[in-house]
C-alpha cells in the first residue's frame, strides 16, 4: 500500500490547518466579525460529517475510486470524472497559489519583490507533482512535526494578548450573515476529495473512518483555535489585517519590529504551507494520468505548474476579481465535487478484493 | 614427467617482474623443490620456518602427499593449474613446487605490510573501545571475529577489480538480515568490472543505485565496535582490503546522526547530544545562508543591538554581504583543504597565515566584517558534529548560499521542501533513508533523535525488516 492511514490523519490534521491560515481568518473577520468561529464551525462540521463518510466508505471496499467508477460505468466515464477532478483541483490550487505569492512577498521580503522570487515554488511544485502517494504521505510524516513545532512557537507567543471582551457579546451578528460566511468561504474545502483520492491506497483498519475523522477535527480545532486567538488580538482590526499567521504573535513583548524570531517559527511553518500547497497540484497530476491514461508524470507535471504559472503572472494583479468570482460562484462548484461526489461514490458497487 | 623448471617458467612468464622471487631448494634425500613468492607480500621468515625446514631435513625420498604432511604451515591447498599458482602469487601468497609433479601446493603466507590496529581518527570516543580497522582485511575480519563469535555470522568472500583482484569480504548474521539482500548487494557488485579498487569508497558508489546523487547510500565505519553492531542489527556488512573503512547497507541517514558514545553513556546525555548534532547540522548548513537573506531580503529578522553591530562593521566593506560571505567560505574552505594536505610542520605556519593574516588582518583592513567570520567559524564547527556528513552538507551550504544570495529566505524555504520530497522517497536497498521519520516508526523512534537505554531497545530496527526481531530478552 503507498499510503498508511496515520499519514492520512496528519495529512488531514496539518493541511488543513495550514490552508486556512493566510487570508481565512481575515476573510472570516470580514464577513462575521466576532462571531467568526461560528461559520468556520458550521463549514468543518460539514465537511467532517462528509469526511467520516468517505472514510466508512474507505472500510466497505479496498478498491481505488477509479476502480469503482470502471466497474460501475466503464473505463470512459471513469476518465471523465477523473478529468472533471483534475479540473477541481486546478482550479482549488489556483487561490491558496495566490494567497501563498503575496503571503511570501510579504513575510519574506522587507520591499515588494518581483514575481519572479516565487517561481522557485513551481521548481519544486514540478519535482513534487511527479512523485506518487507514497511520497505524499511521507512528506506528511515530515510536515506534522514542523507544523506542531511552528505552531506551538507562535501560539505560546500570541495568546498573551488574546483580549476576551473582543467576542462579546456573542451571537449578534444575523444567522444569515453566519451562513453567508460560511457559504463565501466554501471554496477552500476540498478535504473529502482528498480522501477520495486516497481511497484505495491505503489498507483500512478497524476504526479508521474515526481515527480519519478525529484528525480532521483536530485540524478544524487547530484552525478554530487560530481564529480565535487572531480575533482576540484585533478584534474590529482584524477584516483589514491580512496574513494573519504573521500577524499573532507581533505583539510578544520580547518581539520588537526589528529581532522578529516569530519570522523563524513562520518560515518553519511555510514547509507545511508549501506541502499542503503541492498537494492540490499533485492530486491534479494524478487525475490528468488517470483520465488521458499518459504515464509520464513529469510532462503532466510541467504542464500543470506551467498552466498555472501563466495564470499566476497574467492575473497577477487581478487576484481581487478572481477572489470575488471565487467567493460568489466557485461554491456550487466546491458543494457538487466535495460533498455531493464523495456521497455519489456510496452509490457506486463496492466489491471486496481478496 | 613435468620438470621443476617447467613449472617454474610456466609462473616466470606471466609473472615477469623482478619482486617475483623463485627460491630453488634440495632436501637432504636430494629431492628439488621451488618456492615462488611476491617479495614484500609473502612472510619469508615463516616460509623458511614452516616450508623450507621440514623439507630440507627430509632423508628419505618423499611423494607428493607426505610433502603436504611434512608441511608445518596450517593453510596449505592443493593446486593444479598454472593460472592458479599465478594468481595466488600475486596474492600474496606462497606457490611450492615439486620436481617431477604437475600439481603444487599453495601456502597462506600472505602477510602484506600493514599497521597494527589503532584509534580511528575520525571516530574518537572517551569512553568506550579504541580499536580501529586497519588496512588488512584479515586483521579486520579477526576485529570483527573476536567480538561476533556467533556460528550465525556468515563472511562470503568477493573479488572484484579487474587488474586488482581486490577481495571484499561480506560480513552478515544469517537469519537475522533481511532474506535475500547479500545476494543482491553480490549482484550490484558484480556488475561492475573496474581495473582497480583502491578503497572502500568505490564499493560505496557500486553498491548504490544511484552513484550520482548527493546523498550516500550506505554507512561507513573505522571502528569494529559500530561496525559489529550494524550487523547484529541485521545489516550486511562490507570489508574492502586496503581500506581501513567498512560499509554497512542498509542505510537511513539517522545514523550519521549516531556517535558510538551515545551507547556506552548514559541515555539521556546521548538523547541531549544527539538533538544538539541534529541543531548544529541545521545550523551549520544554514546560518551562513539566512545571515545574508536576513541582510539582503528582510532586516527584521535581525534584532535591532546586533543590526547596530553589524552595520557598524559592515559600514566601508567593499564587498557586498553575498560575496563577503561566499568569499569568506571559500577561505575557509582553502584553510581546511591546506591543513589536510600541507606537512604537519608547516601546520602553525598555516594557523597563524590563516587565523592572524586572513582572519584578523582582513577584518582590520576592512575587507570582510567580523561577523562574517564568526557565522562562518561556527558553520564550520557546527557541521563537524556530524563528521560522515560533512561531504554532503558542505555541499548542501554552498548550495543554500547560492540561493540566499539570489532568491533570499523563500528560496532557502524551498530548497528544504525540495530536500524533504526528495529525501522521503529515496532508499538503501528497500529501506527508506529517512526512517524512521518518514515513514514513521514508532519503535525505531527510540534509538533516533533520542536514545533510549538498553532496557527500552528490545527489539532490532523495524526498518530494516529483520527476519529475527528479538535483541534483549530478559530472564
Amino acid at each position: 500500500m503507498k499510503l498508511c492511514t496515520r499519514q492520512i490523519c496528519f495529512i488531514l490534521l496539518a493541511y488543513t490547518a495550514v490552508s486556512r491560515m493566510i487570508l481565512y481568518p481575515t476573510l472570516l473577520s470580514a464577513a462575521c466579525g466576532r462571531d467568526l468561529l461560528f461559520p468556520a464551525l458550521i463549514d468543518f462540521f460539514v465537511q467532517g460529517v462528509i469526511i467520516w463518510a468517505v472514510a466508512f466508505l474507505c472500510s466497505k471496499t479496498d478498491k481505488t475510486l477509479f476502480e469503482l467508477l470502471e466497474g460501475a460505468l466503464g473505463n470512459i466515464v471513469a476518465r471523465i470524472v477523473y478529468g472533471l477532478f483534475a479540473a477541481f483541483f486546478f482550479l482549488t490550487a489556483i487561490i491558496p497559489l495566490f494567497e501563498q505569492k503575496l503571503y511570501v512577498h510579504a513575510i519574506f521580503y522587507d520591499t515588494i519583490p518581483s514575481l519572479l522570487v516565487f517561481v522557485p515554488f513551481f521548481f519544486f511544485s514540478v519535482y513534487a507533482g511527479t512523485k506518487g502517494f507514497k511520497n505524499i504521505g511521507r512528506s506528511a510524516d515530515i510536515c506534522l512535526p514542523v507544523f506542531i513545532l511552528a505552531m506551538l512557537f507562535i501560539f505560546v507567543m500570541a495568546l498573551v494578548e488574546v483580549k476576551w471582551d473582543n467576542f462579546l457579546p456573542i451571537l449578534k451578528t444575523p444567522i444569515k450573515k453566519v451562513f453567508g460566511g460560511s457559504l463565501s468561504t466554501l471554496y477552500r474545502f476540498s478535504e473529502p476529495c482528498w480522501l477520495l483520492m486516497f481511497m484505495g491506497h491505503f489498507k483500512y483498519k478497524k476504526w479508521d473512518a474515526a481515527k480519519i475523522t478525529l484528525s480532521y477535527a483536530g485540524g478544524a480545532v487547530i484552525t478554530l483555535f487560530m481564529l480565535f486567538v487572531f480575533y482576540g488580538i484585533y478584534g474590529e482590526l482584524a477584516m483589514s489585517r491580512q496574513f494573519a499567521i504573521s500577524k499573532i504573535s507581533l505583539f510578544f513583548p520580547a518581539i520588537e519590529l526589528l529581532g522578529r524570531i516569530d519570522l523563524i517559527a513562520l518560515y518553519i511553518l511555510e514547509i507545511a504551507m508549501l506541502f499542503a500547497l503541492v498537494l492540490n497540484i499533485q492530486l491534479t497530476v494524478h487525475c490528468v494520468k488517470k483520465c488521458t491514461g499518459y504515464t509520464d508524470k513529469n510532462v503532466i507535471s510541467f504542464i500543470v505548474n506551467a498552466a498555472l504559472l501563466i495564470i499566476l503572472v497574467v492575473c497577477d494583479s487581478k487576484f481581487h476579481s478572481i477572489h470575488t468570482v471565487y467567493e460568489k460562484w466557485m461554491w456550487i462548484v466546491f458543494v457538487i465535487f466535495a460533498n455531493v461526489m464523495p456521497l455519489l461514490a456510496w452509490a457506486l458497487p463496492r466489491r471486496k478484493k481478496r | 614427467m613435468v620438470t621443476l623448471e617447467k613449472n617454474i617458467k610456466g609462473v616466470k612468464d606471466v609473472l615477469t617482474s623482478q619482486d617475483i622471487i623463485v627460491f630453488e631448494f634440495n632436501s637432504l634425500s636430494g629431492k628439488k623443490f621451488a618456492a615462488i613468492y611476491a617479495d614484500g607480500l609473502a612472510d619469508k621468515q615463516l616460509l623458511g620456518e614452516l616450508v623450507v625446514k621440514p623439507l630440507r631435513d627430509a632423508k628419505e625420498d618423499i611423494k607428493l602427499d607426505d610433502v603436504k604432511l611434512l608441511l608445518a604451515s596450517p593453510e596449505v591447498k592443493d593446486g593444479t593449474k598454472i593460472k592458479d599458482a599465478i594468481k595466488e602469487v600475486s596474492d600474496g601468497n606462497a606457490v611450492l613446487f615439486v620436481d617431477g609433479e604437475k600439481d603444487f601446493f599453495i601456502i597462506g603466507l600472505k602477510n602484506p605490510p600493514g599497521r597494527t590496529p589503532a584509534e580511528p581518527p575520525t571516530q574518537i570516543v572517551i569512553k568506550g573501545p579504541r580499536e580501529g580497522f586497519t588496512e588488512d582485511i584479515k586483521t579486520n575480519l579477526g576485529l570483527v571475529r573476536k567480538r561476533v563469535k556467533s556460528e550465525n555470522m556468515q563472511v562470503k568472500m568477493l573479488k572484484t577489480g579487474k587488474r586488482s583482484d581486490t577481495a571484499v569480504a561480506m560480513v552478515y548474521i544469517d537469519g537475522v538480515c533481511e532474506k535475500g539482500l547479500p545476494e543482491k548487494i553480490e549482484k550490484q557488485i558484480a556488475k561492475n568490472e573496474i581495473d582497480l579498487i583502491p578503497d572502500s569508497s568505490y564499493i560505496s558508489q557500486f553498491i548504490s543505485k544511484k552513484p550520482r546523487s548527493l546523498f550516500k547510500r550506505n554507512g561507513t565505519t573505522e571502528k569494529p565496535d559500530i561496525f559489529c553492531a550494524k550487523i547484529c542489527e541485521g545489516r550486511v556488512g562490507l570489508i574492502v582490503d586496503g581500506s581501513p573503512i567498512a560499509l554497512t547497507v542498509p542505510y537511513m541517514l539517522v545514523e550519521d546522526m549516531q556517535a558510538a558514545e551515545d551507547y556506552y553513556a548514559l541515555s539521556y546525555r546521548s538523547t541531549v547530544l544527539r538533538i544538539i548534532r541534529v541543531m548544529s547540522l541545521i545550523v551549520g548548513m544554514l546560518l551562513p545562508a539566512l545571515y545574508i537573506s536576513a541582510q539582503l531580503f528582510k532586516i527584521q529578522l535581525i534584532p535591532f543591538q546586533l543590526l547596530l553591530k553589524i552595520a557598524s562593521s559592515i559600514s566601508g566593506l567593499p564587498l557586498s554581504p553575498s560575496v563577503e560571505m561566499f568569499f569568506t567560505l571559500f577561505v575557509l574552505e582553502v584553510l581546511n583543504e591546506a591543513s589536510i594536505r600541507m606537512p604537519k610542520y608547516v601546520g602553525l605556519a598555516l594557523s597563524v597565515v590563516g587565523a592572524l593574516v586572513l582572519g584578523d588582518t582582513a577584518v582590520k583592513a576592512g575587507i570582510i566584517s567580523s561577523p562574517a567570520i564568526i557565522i562562518i567559524a561556527l558553520s564550520a564547527i557546527c557541521l563537524y558534529t556530524t563528521p560522515d556528513l560533512v561531504e554532503t552538507t558542505t555541499t548542501l551550504r554552498w548550495i543554500f548560499l547560492i540561493i540566499a544570495g539570489s532568491i533570499g529566505p523563500f528560496g532557502i524555504v524551498v530548497f528544504i521542501c525540495f530536500l524533504i520530497c526528495y529525501l522521503v522517497t529515496e532508499q538503501s536497498y528497500g529501506v527508506p533513508l529517512m526512517c524512521p521519520f518518514a515513514p514513521l516508526v514508532k519503535n525505531d523512534l527510540y534509538d533516533s533523535m533520542v536514545k533510549a537505554n538498553s532496557y527500552t531497545l528490545k527489539k532490532r530496527p523495524e526498518s530494516l525488516n529483520v527476519r529475527d526481531k528479538v535483541r534483549l530478552k530478559q530472564k
